[in-house]
């Protein structure tokens, strides 16, 4: 089966950058595009078109806001060709530089051709790894372009840096015998570095969910290994990973995916430690995911769990609460956003300040407080004693608020800390507490900012009138007393808790009630958060040790101690979620 | 893989715009006219030509202006020392070759020649360009090249060459017994990558020659592992159809216990060296379990497919989880759950097309996703497409799972049935009604509770699309529901959605004919709703026609009836009835027949004999009056349709037979159960029936498993044709990394003196074994033959590379 029949490339106002037939005679790019463009955005990854000649499955992709589109006449897995599509990203990104950039490519279509003449020969997916390609298209450098316009020679491949194919190097300088051994696929012949360094990028993805009282129903990390690698030779490394807790790696690091360079059979015998010969560069080592709650955690939700016990266990940087149908009216909504002392800027005393929170969570009505920074394990405070991961700092936090269509505008916004935009008919109100804000926050102890707005429905005329008598649909809920239903859970008494029908009972004004179901409509049905934290990660996984088996290393020179660099990272894009 | 955001310091972005700039300034925007770049390209000075070349690559790509004229200037150059010049006039024959067959031939023995260079690479290169080049005549010239390329002693080469066969196949399908027989050669060879090239090009031109595989298929088994991603797609693509050929599905009765161990397969003393496990499959017998007995070799797949769980490419895990779910048992299968769940971790675009296989696997074993509920909570930032997919999960492991993961589920379904999208929101309830069908009655009426909760909703979409799944709740079970019925019925008049209220008014009508005792209630409704009946919408009006005569139809039959009984028990006269309509009976038919002919007239009639008439009977000639005079034609084709049915009160039975009639329990089957019978991983799966019956073209459903008997001699796979290499091969069941590992610690320092550098991880693993002589001496000869070609290229090269002014000069000097 010949999965890619062709590959086109379309800029971000789609116009064509690129189109490379591989094999047979697929649709044209003009008639692929708008039946792609047809469809609804987000549009699918795979769309099937059956009045193109031939009927043609479209796979496509959009990264860095170029879209990747690659037709298909017959059934093939789609998973293939949406890997591949990622490879010829990640592969056009790799050799062009990232970001990738329309006119990128568009100066180096040369270099472009052939990468994507190796990645796929007529239509059978061939070479795709980096370091192999390196091997065989010479990257447009700079350098070189830089040297040869002022009519240097470039002799020296280290220069140059990712060099051309060794076969057609000029003679190098007489390498040490012990570099001449082949190294493995995935790695380039003859790296040279001068400098010698390692690092380990450690970045987590995190995303909960918490339900209306506040409760966590779910909290994961997904966290990538990225591994970059400037060390000459055939290194051999060791990489060992810690977590906290008496579970072990495993516990957190779930579902692996890894690298080809990884040793599995050393990772099912001792967990933990990722046995390699890396390919030279940048590349992913390893992929996976960590349930935050525990495996248990579902259980434990029958038996009732406190909102605010099971949030102090996860223990994140920053949580958030929204209130609705606030005000007589019930057209106003709050959210509060909580930030963790714990994760106050670097300075001295921020570690200190964390013994001081426990008052601060006073304000925790409705069982939701600060956000409790302390693990239950000892482990923040053993952290405490390094320098980095000791004062890891929030940064960057934002909160979205999806609006619903029905409102026109939101009128009296008003928030204690930050900034918040929103323009009338926007569907989301961007909430950004900047830097400046989170280190005032959290030095006051404090840690709450709050925002409060107000809806404005659509104009009174486009509503029916309101002498009609049920409000604008529906049922009337006061004829309402089905009494079949077998007893809710804990869990739906608390999530139904904001059901506006018993606020309406309340409520002593019949127009009054009238407009808080009229505004019920109008009120979020969630949050969302963004923040990125430097130094800390959601699972707790530590690099315990990066070392280099200087015996089964080649190439390497007596005595070079590469430079080691660890970096902890996570990051929430609104991953955390608070329904309402 | 995701891509580390952020870690773009100052420094690199400077670097980056630095770059970008000199980029922008080497292929500048501005086009050339055409007689200059034939200029550059006709120049003497490679560096000229490059440029050029350059600019007509870029001009192919971006379509600007046509380069076809420049066909001959271009091909000139092929024939140029320079390796960057020959790839770029490589990649231009590729393009136009097709177009400008003739001079595309002459370039061909160029090619030729290249195909004996001393230089693996350029063998490599040259092969597969002449392979790519699509003009018909050179098909044999391509298929000798190949067989050269088999022969060769690099391994790019001969990949160059299995990578050729299915462009030869396709330049010329004559050509096929000679390919075949070349395929059958590579797909036997030592080298991982050779190999799963191989097996791309098989499934290509010859897929159902699995009787090439047999001697292959442990060698295949073996190097699966170490092969690259695409190469074990392929294989495990051939090698999950070949078992289903080669393996016939035994499976054993034996008795629950410790037994199991004791039914070892007897008459298979051939595999004694490997060990039989059986596995056990759970049966609904209680003292005999069904054991599904693996062949040893298709165990040995498995469990050599085992480590691709782990593998970074989502299409890998996929097909191991679908030769797990194809063939092999469930502990397999379960094994496979968990990376299968980590798919959700990949961009949107995989997740999506990772979760329409997910929900195929759970369709089947909804059991094993419990554990990973969470997983499929929706978040907002999911595309629709991918929320809808979850939401099915999330039903079908509904349940199987605990009560508290069970409250879990309806509370997020709910939440979701409030959001603000329509799609969602309708997506939502349909899974509570799902749920509600697929669980115990009192989880069902749990939903059922849930979803009546939401009829007091200000949402539209939500009461009308909630009152349609209770609608399908409740006929599933009528006699359970006749309360239900009457609260909606008493909800009526707060109803203001269309569809809801046409929803409630035919159920009403539904129980009206089912109901005896029901009788009262839907001719009251009947009689509110005919007060409105004016302001309602048509779709509603339809509804209370068809109510209205189903009432009247249940006070016919049960006159009827009365009136059998009384007949029986006294022999009076039944004219006496005093609710009789057997006096109406001529003027109602007249009036029927005649408001055809004239509609002023039949008013007349139906108001005179009110006085005699039952309620009913005259709530029946109202509505028919009132439909009568709808704007819409349908309803008044409708009303026509009823009134004739309903014409002559003795005979019901057609009238009871159309309106009566039993309606089918609707089913609610969970969306992708339409797309049960594509094979997991294919795209017919995604699309779903929209691609036509029976898949995409080129779709291939699964073979059938191979019957008792009917399979190829498992002898075949034996792999004594291979001689000596058996030995050799034993030794490599262990995976490249750990080899790496040993081989390294065997010899910390390798001394390798005569530089090879052509060498790959087999050579190098080679290193620690000295049985392996042979192998060892055609790589050094390779390596030093291009050594030698280093040394005269690299002066070229240096020239072309250095891209300066003086090194050009030189460079002209030498040739």
């Amino acid at each position: 089966m010949s999965a890619i029949e062709a590959l086109y490339i379309f800029d971000e106002h789609n116009n064509l950058l690129l189109d490379h037939v591989y094999t047979g005679r697929p649709p044209s790019p003009n008639v692929l595009l708008p039946l792609y463009l047809a469809h609804a955005s987000p549009r699918p990854s795979l769309i099937y078109l059956p009045n193109t000649n031939p009927p043609s499955l479209l796979h496509s992709l959009l990264q860095d806001r170029l879209l990747f589109l690659s037709p298909c006449s017959h059934d093939v897995e789609p998973l293939l060709v949406a890997e591949f599509l990622h490879r010829v990203a990640d592969a056009l990104e790799d050799f062009l530089g990232s970001p990738l950039l329309a006119s990128k490519i568009e100066g180096s279509y040369d270099v472009v051709a052939q990468l994507l003449g190796e990645m796929c020969d007529a239509g059978i997916v061939a070479t795709t790894e980096p370091n192999p390609l390196r091997d065989v298209v010479e990257a447009p450098s700079w350098m070189k372009s830089l040297l040869g316009s002022a009519g240097l020679p470039s002799s020296s491949p280290a220069l140059s840096g990712p060099t051309s194919t060794p076969s057609f190097l000029p003679p190098p300088p007489p390498p040490p015998p012990t570099s001449t051994t082949a190294p493995p696929p995935w790695r380039r012949h003859n790296v040279r570095h001068t400098s010698n360094e390692l690092y380990v990028d450690i970045l987590e993805t995190l995303s909960a969910t918490f339900s209306p009282s506040g409760l966590p129903l779910c909290a994961s990390a997904s966290g990538t290994i990225a591994f970059t690698s400037k060390v000459s030779g055939i290194p051999d490394l060791l990489l060992i990973l810690s977590a906290p807790g008496g579970g072990g790696i495993t516990s957190v690091f779930e579902n692996p995916v890894f690298h080809p360079c990884v040793r599995l059979a050393r990772w099912r015998d001792r967990p933990g430690e990722l046995s390699f010969v890396p390919p030279d560069g940048r590349f992913v080592l390893a992929g996976y995911g960590a349930d935050l709650l525990g495996r248990e955690y579902l259980a434990e939700l029958g038996k009732g769990v406190d909102p605010t016990k099971a949030q102090a266990r996860l223990g994140l940087p920053a949580t958030l609460h929204v209130s609705t149908a606030l005000g007589s009216m019930g057209d106003e909504f709050e959210v509060r956003l909580s930030l963790n002392p714990r994760f106050a800027n670097a300075k001295g005393g921020a570690g200190a300040s964390a013994a001081a929170f426990a008052p601060s969570l006073g304000t925790a009505s409705g069982g939701f407080g600060g956000g409790n920074g302390g693990r239950p394990k000892p482990l923040p405070f053993a952290m405490a004693t390094k320098a980095d991961s000791a004062n890891p700092s929030l940064a960057d936090a934002v909160v979205r608020v999806p609006v619903p269509p029905g409102v026109r505008n939101l009128v009296e916004l008003k928030v204690n800390r930050g900034e918040a935009v929103y323009a009338p008919g926007d569907r989301v109100l961007e909430w950004r507490v900047g830097q400046k804000d989170i280190a005032a926050l959290l030095g006051v102890g404090a840690g709450v900012a709050t925002l409060r707005a107000t809806v404005v429905g659509m104009a009174e005329d486009e509503e029916p009138a309101d002498d009609s008598g049920g409000g604008m649909t529906g049922m009337k809920g006061e004829t309402w007393e089905y009494d079949d239903a077998a007893p809710m859970g804990a869990y739906q008494a608390a999530s139904t808790r904001k059901g506006n029908e018993k606020d309406m009972k309340v409520a002593a004004e019949q127009r009054d009630a009238k407009a808080v179901r009229k505004n019920a409509l109008l009120m979020p049905s969630e949050a969302t958060l963004s923040f990125r934290v430097k130094g800390w990660l959601a699972s707790g996984i530590k690099v315990e040790r990066l070392s280099v088996d200087t015996k089964a290393s080649r190439g390497l020179g007596a005595g070079v101690q590469p430079y080691k660099g660890v970096k902890y990272l996570t990051v929430s894009d609104e991953g955390i979620e608070v329904r309402c | 893989m995701p891509a580390f955001a952020g870690s773009a310091t100052a420094r690199n972005l400077t670097l980056e715009a630095a770059r970008d700039a000199s980029l922008a300034g080497r292929s500048s925007a501005r086009p050339l006219p055409v007689q200059q770049l034939k200029k550059l390209l006709d120049s003497r000075n490679d560096r000229d030509v490059l440029e050029g070349l350059r600019r007509v690559i870029s001009l192919t790509y971006t379509r600007r202006a046509p380069t076809l004229p420049l066909f001959s200037s271009v091909i000139k150059n092929i024939a140029s020392p320079s390796l960057e010049i020959k790839k770029l006039v490589y990649i231009y024959l590729l393009h136009h070759a097709e177009a400008e067959p003739d001079t595309a031939l002459l370039s061909i023995n160029t090619i030729q020649k290249s195909l004996s260079d001393s230089n693996p690479q350029l063998r490599a290169l040259a092969l597969r360009v002449m392979s790519g080049i699509r003009v018909p005549v050179i098909s044999q010239i391509v298929s000798l090249g190949i067989k050269k390329g088999v022969g060769d002693m690099s391994p790019y080469v001969r990949r160059a060459a299995a990578l050729a066969v299915p462009k030869c196949y396709r330049l010329d399908p004559g050509t096929g017994p000679q390919l075949v027989e070349y395929l059958g050669t590579l797909l036997g060879d030592r080298e991982y990558f050779v190999a799963g090239a191989a097996v791309a090009a098989f499934l290509e031109v010859c897929p159902d020659r699995i009787d090439l595989v047999h001697m292959h298929y442990r060698g295949l088994v073996r190097k699966l592992v170490d092969m690259d991603e695409w190469g074990q797609l392929a294989t495990l693509r051939l090698l999950m159809v070949y078992a289903r050929k080669c393996f016939p599905r035994r499976t054993r009765r034996v008795r629950r216990g410790g037994e199991s161990t004791k039914s070892k397969s007897v008459g298979r003393g051939f595999y004694d060296d490997e060990p039989t496990e059986e596995k056990e499959e759970d049966d609904n017998d209680s003292n005999y379990e069904e054991v599904v007995l693996l062949d040893p070799d298709l165990e040995h797949l498995l469990n050599a497919s085992r480590p691709l769980l782990q593998s970074r490419n989502s299409a890998a895990i996929l097909a191991v989880a679908r030769l797990y779910f194809y063939l092999g048992t469930p502990p397999y299968l379960q094994s496979a759950i968990g990376p299968l769940i980590s798919l959700l971790r990949s961009p949107p675009d995989i997740q999506h097309l990772a979760l329409h296989n997910i929900v195929q696997v759970c369709l089947a074993h909804p059991d094993l996703f419990v554990p990973y509920t969470s997983h499929f909570l929706l978040k907002r930032t999911d595309t629709p497409s991918i929320q809808t997919l979850k939401l099915e999960l999330l039903t079908l492991v509904f349940p199987h799972s605990a009560p508290s993961l069970q409250s879990l589920i309806l509370a997020e379904l709910s939440h979701f049935a409030k959001s603000h999208s329509t799609a969602l929101v309708r997506a939502s309830v349909r899974a509570i009604g799902r749920c509600a069908t697929r669980s115990t009655p009192a989880t069902a009426s749990r939903c059922l509770h849930l979803l009546l909760a939401h009829l007091s909703s200000q949402d539209t979409h939500l009461v009308a699309e909630s009152l349609e799944v209770v609608r399908h709740l409740i006929q599933r079970d009528p006699h359970a529901h006749v309360s239900t019925v009457i609260r909606l019925a008493k909800n009526l008049d707060g109803a203001q959605s269309a569809q809801a209220r046409a929803s409630i008014v035919w159920l009403v009508g539904e129980f009206a004919a089912l109901v005896p005792s029901e009788e009262f209630i839907a001719a009251d409704v009947l009689r509110i709703l005919v007060k409105g009946f004016a302001d309602e919408q048509v779709g509603v009006q339809a509804q209370i026609v068809l109510l209205a005569a189903k009432v009247y139809l249940g006070f016919l039959n049960g006159r009827k009836v009365e009136e059998g009984e009384r007949e029986r028990g006294a022999t009076s006269s039944p004219l006496r009835d005093p609710e009789a309509g057997g006096l109406d009976l001529p003027g109602n038919e007249d009036g029927g027949f005649r408001d055809r002919v004239s509609e002023a007239q039949s008013v007349g009639p139906t108001a005179e004999g009110e006085g005699q008439k039952h309620a009913i009977e005259l709530l029946w000639q109202h509505v028919l009056l009132l439909a009568r005079y709808s704007t819409s034609y349908d309803l008044r084709d409708r009303t026509r349709l009823y009134r004739a049915l309903l014409s002559t009160p003795s005979s019901t039975e057609l009238a009871s037979l159309l309106l009566l009639a039993p309606k089918p329990v609707p089913t609610i089957p969970s969306p992708s159960e339409s797309r049960k019978g594509y094979v997991l991983g294919s795209a017919s799966l995604v699309v779903g029936d929209e691609g036509g019956v029976g898949g995409l073209r080129g779709y291939e459903a699964l073979p059938e498993w191979v019957k008792e008997g009917e399979e190829p001699d498992p002898r075949l796979r034996d792999e004594a044709g291979s001689g000596g290499r058996t030995e050799y091969e034993r030794n490599r069941i262990v995976p490249a990394s750990e080899m790496l590992d040993t081989a390294a610690a065997d010899r910390p320092v390798a001394v390798k003196a005569n530089g090879v550098r052509e060498r790959n991880l087999d050579d190098w693993l080679a290193e620690g074994e000295e049985d392996d002589d042979d192998d060892e001496e055609d790589e050094e000869d390779d390596g030093t033959e291009e050594e030698t070609e280093t040394e005269e290229d690299t002066s070229e090269e240096e020239g072309e590379e250095s891209s300066s002014e003086d090194e050009g000069e030189r460079d002209r000097l030498v040739k």
